[in-house]
């Protein structure tokens, strides 16, 4: 639980570190989908992980490189001491280079405010590719930069421990992970040795303390350590031996709780040891995990990892977990933490194929039972009294009648007779299946729509011919029969629709031609029933690069063409994939080439920057809300060599619960098979549409916010024309009231959406999780790869609006916020230097320094937020 | 009556007056206005020569060189007719002498061709059709449709230029010159586009620059390729324009049980009217719309879709209250301008039991000098043999001819007041243009998009020569002449010029009347008067047609009647004014001025038809001829009375847009036994071949094809042949009728009556 990193390299690692760390991308399928995708498919993150869950880090545990020592350095910093004490977070160490250092770190050693005193500054970087899954992040590049960093520091007098004591420190590393050391651990003190290295008072009082587990934290005597630069290059500080022992993690397994390293108190070099960084270190092993035991919630194993659940009452991880796994019962109490409290509920998650498939229930004409009031649905949670006579709804507490014909006995333990037959009485996650009430209307077919840009300049990248084939190549996957209906239109600066109907001997070519007041030139043909047209497409889809071969209208007329497919979709809703090579730069929502205006008048880009993250204007905006309200859900795959823009684009496809597809540079000879996995994928995987999801909770907390791709038109419901097994959405949570402590606290996500092939369904995912008033309990049931996904979240939610500067500085308080509290209220007195922290987030530095380093995958984020 | 006849073979002209009345005191006295129908294109028997080269003009007042100029052969100088102006004569024409003289001065040929420019000078341009289809019609109906086009592209000349658009809620213009698979653009019906709009969003300018200023074909800039992918001469595009046919299809629009389809007319003309405009200005290009239903969408909308909403009638036109109709009569007159300025032409082929809005339509069509046929439905023969017609060449075709303008030049003591007929005025004023505008007027020269050989127009003049003292000395060249040049693009492409040149005597005074009669041509002059009271029915408010035409009557009969002041027995008219009563009767009672039995899109058609026909043709719609066939005599002439009705004869009724064969009931009866078909009957067979084979041969040679209607005696078909009868025997009638005779149910006075009080009114 307490987690001590000291500067020195001295404090051994206890081994289960090592094997602790989430799966390295060597180890199969990326985190993400746990699940083999269906046959064939690749499965494939989109630019960001929407599911918020932790990828693995690419970097290899064992690398040399790994963990940045700069923290170490970045303190003793050339820059004046006043700068240091003064500069708080804002401004960065003067000297600094927006390089892999970044002044996130140092700031955070600064940025606490002088009157918390200040937490000590640390953060390991965390494999960027952890969090992103895919490729498109250089991880490595993250992890490396420190190495080279330290000494391009222009104040970087020699001082930078970071060579010396990693090298020693490897070793030690190594040493420790055979034996977990469950004694007392060690301080590191070299995280504060910056501050140190400045006497001013501020400092002084920050320093680290250990991670005792009293509430009372100690000015470390750190503060008093006279740190000069000199000073740290020649003997680095000694290890502040660590006051408390390690606490197991809550509820894991062995190896885990031997996590907590104790890092060995030395006095030594005031850096930090890279070797004793905590650092994700994959698994190969499965984990079985029931999600309840002894009924109790049982915490989740880490998102990276490999695991298989058995649904034992609460609803599996996949589909919804928790930021902390223990949900305090007042907000002070919250606030107290640092820690934000916030779902990811990922309602179509796949599932590991070892897992049961959930059941589906179906209730004939009543339809599901749910409370009268709340309209929280039958869970396992809600408790059946007066000898099953009427039960009390554990969302908001209600006294209802149960129904007759679903009434029955309780057994002696006060469960029903029946509780075990009947799933949505012993399973966390159970689907309904819908009736009349839950539909405005029949449930609408599968309708899979293709919009192909066909300007000059698609043609001659061979955008448009990778389009056409991974289209072509793709039909043959999607679903048969009746229910599955296609379309196709290209454009250009005009709409090219295509009468699909069989009758027709060719397919008929009709152009929209007014791309300001667009409108679907047929009402019926334009999309037709797969069977009906199967030959035709092909047909056509060969045809039309040559068709347009000659095609010298640069333009495009994006947002008319995508209005037009709305159009033809409208009476049905679907899926509208988009294909788009060039700045849409004609028609509604044209948009203008903004970054170049910006390289014109270099200041105010500078200063604006993050405006151009911004969507260019609302046009786009209030056509995407339409869509959404007809059930049509756009993706748009962005095949481009320039700038599109994808800051105004990427509204549609965030609104409408779809997603950003992005080659860049498009690469005729690379990506087309890339193009057609990813478009093979989205259309195979797991889905369904015209879906409203709702998180209900027990009474005391609600729901305070909604984030992901979606629409939203009432506060409660989030609207989702698709929902797929790779969108997760995250809901914050806030208090309304006292939690009472000890009793437990439900989580209940309806997703009311219809399957692939026509039914309706509702998957209710229900998570009980256990109240405390504890904050030590909390730091111990955190769970860092929700909390780390929910602050990327919100970085990513904030980029267009905040400088990245800024942004950054926040995530590293918000970090340093957390392992501050912990060293306040929870770690036993500790040398001032030492950063302490909580087992369960030990990574949570690393991870935040990663991707403070990482300018692009935090703008790429935001496209998937 | 044949010297009248003669005249117009030789120039194809008709004039009621054939001697003027010299003043203008005098020609109002004459109630029968100075006017000539003039038929340009007449083919004429005494074929005049085509002249291979350009006509001789004045060089003051721009008439050309007639038989009536003074030729002095010696200077080598001749006189104009109309302003006197001395012209020399140009070196070319050093060889004249009274021997020797050009055809344009032989005396007989007052109406003479030529075709200017140099020889062999390539044509000015192929002939186009943009053909624009409604497809808001039932499956049916898109049946007979396509085959009667599919014919009809068959026959289309191969190196015409032929396009397509089709209609209902949307306008498809189809890219017939795209290769790889069927390519329409679609246009939204509801919205007006401009041409502009056109250019920009059917990518004519996609590779290049637009050019600024008026865009007009290939000559700014237009590139060949482009319009080649619109208009494409019939014969590369046979087979993509056969495929598009072939899978024509209703407008796939959802059209809710108690609303009409969304029909789109104005929106597609006018895109058709851009396109032609922008490809091929200037050129002869025709529009052929085939509508099937009422215009409910976008401009030029004449109902709503609820049909609730019934289509507006007379009646609501007189009343002022259909909502729809002016603003949709101001669309079209907007693309009227549109397509004259272009030259092209508006050809409607209305095909539905409803209205389609040719009321509306009818300023365009009639100034661009288009054709209309209205049918029931485009599997009836009226159709598809119009269609037929349009395109036959031989003897039989319509001899179409486009971009045509039309000039007059008169003595100077008459002024031209307007025409009434198929053309629009260029507004070209001049010292000719009267004060007083009948028609097109302002003007003395018209713009005709569209003309064949039966287009006739009805020149109204006004004699503006006061009563003086001198008008005795001036008898001494007592002549009017008039001078009337057609420049025309003849089917064959070639620009030809007819100029046919008139001299009428003008007599004043005293003594004159007796000349008056003697050159008055009375099927001319109800011809005129039928096109002068429908003109004044559509453009005067609260005109009362009927008391219009008494008075006239009246007065006409005052004026050039014999007889003793308050005596009606004693009146009697000259053999030259004798059927002129009877005209204005059947006038009366004609479709022309009794509008209220048919719909407005009826009447304007019949309007429409009426100011384009030549005078013969026109007489039969006013008064229809009728013929009687038995066994006791020959084919005759019959009364149009309904005691010509007997038992035991058919009747064969021509009102020109209906022929009604008609058995008398002895004769139905022995039909139905089927004598005709037993040998010993051969004279009955031929009795019954007779007229339809007379029938058959009007319906072949006339456009539009006239409905054939075979009725009996009884039948109900028979109201066809009923309604124009004279009403002698009604059921109001004393005494039954005579045995196998009629009677017709109406309150409608018989001529008989009419006669009686006119001869009462006009001793008075």
């Amino acid at each position: 639980m307490s987690f001590q990193v000291n500067n020195n390299n001295r404090p051994p690692f206890p081994p289960p570190f090592a094997q602790q760390g989430p799966p390295g991308p060597q180890q199969g399928p990326p985190g993400p989908r746990p699940g083999p995708p269906p046959p064939g498919v690749v499965p494939r993150t989109p630019i960001g992980p929407p599911q918020g869950a932790l990828g693995p880090p690419n970097a290899p545990p064992g690398r040399p490189s790994g963990p940045t020592p700069p923290f170490g350095v970045r303190p003793p910093g050339p820059p004046p001491p006043g700068a240091f004490s003064s500069a708080g977070p804002a401004p960065p160490p003067p000297g600094t280079r927006p390089g892999p250092f970044q002044s996130a770190p140092m700031n955070s050693g600064q940025v606490p405010p002088p009157s918390t005193g200040a937490p000590g500054p640390f953060s390991n970087g965390p494999p960027s590719g952890g969090v992103q899954g895919g490729p498109r992040f250089p991880s490595p590049v993250g992890m490396q930069r420190p190495v080279s960093g330290p000494p391009s520091l222009p104040s970087g007098p020699p001082s930078l421990p970071s060579m010396p004591p990693s090298a020693g420190m490897r070793p030690f590393s190594g040493g420790l992970a055979a034996s977990p050391l469950p004694g007392p651990a060690p301080l590191a003190p070299s995280f504060a040795s910056h501050s140190q290295g400045v006497p001013p008072p501020p400092l002084g009082s920050s320093a680290f303390s250990a991670p005792a587990q009293g509430p009372q934290f100690q000015v470390s005597p750190f503060g008093s350590q006279p740190w000069s630069m000199q000073q740290r290059q020649v003997a680095p500080p000694s290890a502040i031996p660590g006051a408390a022992p390690p606490p197991r993690m809550y509820n894991m397994p062995g190896p885990e709780s031997a996590a907590s390293i104790s890092p060995a108190m030395s006095q030594g070099p005031s850096k930090i040891d890279p070797n004793q960084i905590p650092r994700p270190i994959p698994s190969s092993s499965v984990v079985l995990h029931e999600t309840r035991q002894g009924n109790q919630a049982n915490p989740p194993p880490s998102a990276t990892t490999d695991y298989i659940v058995r649904d034992t009452g609460n609803c599996s991880p996949r589909y919804m977990r928790c930021t902390i796994n223990q949900i305090p019962c007042t907000n002070d109490l919250l606030g107290t933490s640092g820690m934000q409290l916030a779902l990811l509920v990922q309602p179509l998650a796949l599932p590991h194929p070892s897992e049961e498939p959930i059941q589906v229930v179906d209730f004939g004409e009543s339809g599901p039972v749910r409370c009268s009031r709340c309209k929280g649905y039958i869970n396992p949670f809600m408790r059946f009294i007066d000898q099953g006579r009427r039960f009390i709804c554990n969302l908001c507490g209600y006294t209802d009648e149960t129904p007759r014909e679903y009434h029955c006995n309780l057994g002696p333990d006060g469960r029903r007779r029946d509780a075990d037959e009947r799933p949505e009485l012993c399973k966390g996650t159970v689907e309904f299946v819908a009736t009349k009430e839950y539909m405005v209307r029949d449930p609408m077919p599968a309708v899979f729509f293709f919009l192909v840009d066909v300007s000059m300049n698609s043609l001659q990248t061979g955008a448009t011919a990778a389009a056409c084939s991974a289209i072509s190549q793709v039909i043959a996957d999607l679903p048969e029969g009746p229910r599955t209906m296609v379309g196709i239109a290209t454009f250009d600066s005009t709409i090219h629709f295509y009468n699909l109907k069989r009758a027709l001997q060719q397919p008929l070519m009709l152009i929209v031609p007014d791309i300001q007041d667009v409108y679907t030139p047929l009402q019926s043909d334009v999309i037709v029933q797969l069977s009906e047209c199967r030959q035709h497409l092909e047909l056509l889809l060969e045809n039309i690069p040559t068709m347009f071969q000659n095609n010298k209208t640069a333009d495009s007329a994006f947002g008319a063409a995508v209005k037009g497919a709305f159009l033809a979709m409208k009476s049905t809703g679907g899926k509208l994939m988009v294909f788009q090579s060039v700045l849409p730069s004609v028609g509604i929502g044209a948009l203008s080439a903004r970054e170049a205006e910006g390289r014109t008048n270099i200041t105010a880009a500078e200063k604006e920057a993050h405006k151009l993250l911004q969507p260019a204007d609302k046009i786009l905006k209030t056509m995407a809300i339409e869509f959404a309200e007809y059930q049509v859900c756009v993706d748009v795959f962005i095949t481009t060599q320039t700038y599109i823009d994808i800051a105004s684009i990427s509204v549609i496809p965030r609104t409408t619960g779809g997603q950003v597809y992005y080659y860049y540079p498009f690469s005729a000879v690379s990506d087309p098979a890339k193009l057609y996995n990813d478009l093979r994928w989205n259309i195979t995987r797991p889905q369904g549409f015209e879906a409203v999801m709702r998180v209900r909770s027990s009474q005391g907390l609600q729901v305070q916010e909604y984030s992901g791709n979606f629409c939203k038109r009432i506060p409660t419901d989030v609207d989702l024309p698709a929902i797929d097994c790779d969108k997760t959405i995250m809901v914050t949570l806030k208090h309304d009231e006292k939690l009472q402590d000890g009793a437990e606290c439900s989580f209940q996500c309806a997703l009311l959406y219809t399957t692939v092939d026509g039914q309706r369904r509702i998957r209710v995912s229900t998570l009980s999780l256990p109240c405390t008033t504890i904050l030590s309990n909390l730091f111990r049931s955190a769970d860092l790869d929700t909390q780390f996904a929910c602050f990327l979240k919100h970085a990513a939610i904030e980029i267009p609006s905040s400088p990245l500067l800024q942004i950054r500085e926040q995530m590293t308080t918000l970090c340093i916020n957390i392992l501050h509290s912990y060293r306040k209220f929870c770690a036993t007195v500790s040398s001032a230097g030492q950063l302490i922290l909580p087992e369960a987030l030990k990574l949570l530095p690393l991870y935040t320094l990663e991707i403070t380093l990482d300018k692009s995958s935090l703008m790429l984020l935001h496209l998937q937020l | 009556m044949t010297e009248f006849l003669e005249l117009e073979s030789q120039d194809g002209v008709r004039m009621p007056w054939n001697v003027i009345p010299g003043t203008k005191q005098e020609s109002a006295q004459c109630i029968i206005p100075v006017s000539a129908i003039y038929t340009p294109l007449k083919p004429l028997p005494s074929a005049p020569p085509l002249l291979p080269y350009s006509p001789l003009r004045c060089r003051n007042c721009r008439s050309v060189l007639n038989p009536f100029s003074i030729v002095d052969y010696s200077t080598k100088i001749w006189i104009c007719s109309f302003c006197l102006h001395r012209n020399h004569f140009p070196p070319h024409y050093h060889s004249i002498s009274d021997d020797n003289l050009p055809a344009e001065l032989f005396p007989q040929y007052t109406t003479i061709e030529y075709q200017s420019g140099e020889a062999g000078q390539a044509p000015m341009g192929s002939n186009v059709f943009l053909f624009v289809i409604d497809t808001c019609v039932i499956e049916e109906e898109i049946g007979f449709l396509k085959s009667a086009l599919t014919r009809a592209v068959g026959m289309i000349p191969e190196n015409s230029l032929v396009g397509l658009i089709t209609f209902g809620s949307y306008v498809s213009v189809h890219e017939l010159g795209f290769g790889m698979i069927p390519k329409v653009y679609c246009f939204k019906g509801g919205k007006e586009i401009s041409k502009d709009q056109v250019l920009e969003q059917m990518g004519f300018f996609a590779k290049k620059p637009k050019p600024t200023g008026v865009i007009a074909g290939v000559r700014d800039g237009l590139s060949q390729e482009s319009i080649a992918r619109f208009l494409l001469r019939a014969s590369d595009c046979e087979f993509s324009l056969n495929a598009v046919l072939e899978e024509l299809q209703k407008d796939p629009w959802p059209v809710p049980a108690d609303q009409r389809a969304a029909r789109c007319t104005g929106t597609a003309l006018s895109i058709a009217a851009h396109l032609l405009g922008v490809c091929v200005p200037g050129t002869g290009a025709r529009i052929m719309a085939f509508l099937g239903g009422p215009t409910t969408e976008g401009p030029g909308t004449i109902v709503s879709r609820s049909l609730s909403e019934p289509i507006r009638s007379h009646k609501d036109l007189d009343k002022d209250s259909a909502p729809y109709y002016h603003k949709a009569v101001k669309f079209y007159e907007g693309l009227s301008k549109q397509l004259i300025h272009q030259g092209h032409v508006l050809d409607v082929f209305a095909c539905a039991l409803d209205q389609v809005g040719v009321a509306e339509l009818k300023v365009a069509v009639e100034k661009s000098g288009g054709l209309v046929v209205l049918a029931e439905s485009f599997g009836h023969a009226v159709f598809k043999d119009s269609l037929k017609h349009v395109f036959q060449s031989g003897d039989l075709d319509l001899g179409l001819a486009s971009n045509g303008i039309f000039e007059v030049n008169c003595s100077k003591d008459i002024k031209v007041q307007g025409i009434i007929g198929p053309c629009a005025s260029l507004e070209k004023k001049g010292p000719l243009c009267s004060e007083t505008v009948i028609g097109q007027g302002n003007t003395t020269a018209w713009k005709m998009c569209g003309l064949d050989k039966s287009t006739s127009l009805c020149l109204m003049f006004e004699i503006v020569k006061k009563e003086s003292p001198d008008a005795i000395t001036q008898s001494a060249n007592n002549q009017f002449y008039f001078q009337f040049l057609t420049y025309y693009q003849h089917s064959s492409g070639q620009m030809r010029l007819r100029a046919t040149t008139l001299s009428r005597r003008w007599v004043a005074g005293p003594g004159s009347i007796q000349d008056l009669i003697a050159g008055f041509d009375q099927e001319a002059a109800a011809v005129v008067t039928a096109r002068q009271v429908s003109f004044k029915m559509e453009t005067e408010a609260e005109f009362d047609p009927i008391r219009w035409l008494d008075k006239s009557l009246i007065h006409m009969c005052s004026r050039f009647g014999d007889y003793q002041k308050d005596s009606p027995s004693s009146f009697s008219l000259s053999t030259r004014f004798s059927i002129v009563p009877q005209f204005i009767f059947h006038l009366r009672r004609s479709q022309f001025v009794q509008v209220f039995n048919n719909s407005p899109d009826e009447t304007a058609y019949f309007r429409m038809i009426l100011n384009r026909e030549n005078v013969a043709n026109s007489v039969v719609m006013i008064q229809p001829s009728l013929i009687s066939y038995s066994f006791q005599s020959a084919p005759e002439a019959a009364l149009l009375d309904v005691a010509s009705i007997s038992a035991e004869r058919i009747l064969l009724l021509d009102s020109y847009f209906t022929v009604v064969v008609f058995h008398g009931s002895t004769i139905a009866q022995w039909r139905k036994a089927g004598y005709h078909t037993q040998p010993e009957h051969e004279a009955f067979a031929q009795l019954l071949r007779a007229p339809t084979d007379d029938a058959a041969a009007i319906v072949k040679e006339r456009f539009p094809v006239p409905r054939l209607v075979v009725c009996d005696q009884h039948g109900s078909q028979a109201r066809f042949l009923l309604a124009k009868l004279n009403p002698s025997a009604t059921y109001n009638s004393d005494g039954p009728p005579v045995h196998g005779g009629d009677v017709i149910f109406t309150d409608d006075v018989s001529f008989e009556v009419f006669l009686d009080h006119l001869q009462r009114l006009a001793v008075q």
